[in-house]
């Protein structure tokens, strides 16, 4: 016997301008991921050469591209 | 989790033709929104921050044991334009002492800068040899010749004391331009 149990509506969709990734979001993303990529080696690389002001510098820079991804995440709605 | 369409295959005019063919759907899919895709972004951007930052912190507050003075070997147990493997400064630490057609003597770390393959000293061409990558490294200084290798060798210094070699100390790799 089928049931007369009615299913629970489905929830709201999200709009689609806010799930589509456009090209630059995905330029973005590599271009940062890569440079993060990078600076790791350069600082392995400082490390090996027992260069404690090019590590330094290193983090440094990645810590700023950290903190401007932290910022497009404030920022985008 | 996934979700059959409905049996008649009845589509609104905005869903794409091929949810005809493939009449599944997956519930998540509505569920990543830029925002959350961006916040796995920052994440892993503060990971890489956090892994260069510790980097930093560890070159930094370590010690590069330099080791202490200690007899190594015989002089004339080392011929002119021959060369003796010792290690220096620890027990893995591989290290080559040459004994140049001048009548000098120059010890270098064994491992390439490269990617730390052990060095051969080539006497024919005056030059140390890292099999693994071509790379060649003068025999005088332990600078680069050429190849892969961007820094020269780590240098020991070496001083002669009653006929014997005594090795005194290790020099970083980038202080031995």
């Amino acid at each position: 016997m089928m049931s007369d149990r009615v299913p629970p509506p489905p929830p709201p969709r999200i709009p689609r301008s806010r799930r589509d990734v456009p090209a630059a979001l995905g330029l973005f993303i590599i271009v940062l991921l890569s440079l993060q990529v990078f600076l790791l080696t350069v600082a392995v690389d400082a490390f090996h050469s027992d260069d404690p002001g090019l590590a330094w510098v290193t983090a440094g820079l990645s810590v700023l591209l950290a903190l401007g991804s932290a910022a497009f995440y404030r920022y985008l709605r | 989790m996934t979700e059959r369409l409905p049996a008649d295959n009845s589509l609104p005019l905005s869903e794409p033709v091929w949810r005809r063919d493939f009449p599944l759907t997956s519930s998540g899919e509505d569920e990543v929104t830029r925002r959350e895709f961006v916040r796995f972004l920052v994440l892993a951007s503060s990971g890489f921050a956090v892994g260069d930052v510790g980097i930093a912190l560890w070159s930094s507050l370590r010690r590069v044991n330099t080791g202490s003075p200690r007899p190594i070997v015989a002089l004339d147990q080392i011929p002119v334009g021959t060369a003796y493997l010792f290690d220096y400064p620890t027990g893995s630490d591989p290290a080559i002492l040459v004994h140049l057609p001048g009548g000098e003597l120059r010890a270098f770390s064994q491992r390439c800068t490269h990617l730390g393959c052990v060095v051969f000293y080539e006497p024919d061409r005056g030059e140390m040899e890292c099999p693994c990558h071509e790379g060649h490294f003068d025999a005088t200084t332990g600078a680069v010749v050429s190849g892969p290798p961007q820094r020269p060798l780590g240098r020991i210094d070496v001083e002669v004391r009653g006929g014997t070699v005594w090795a005194l100390g290790a020099s970083p790799e980038a202080a031995a331009t």
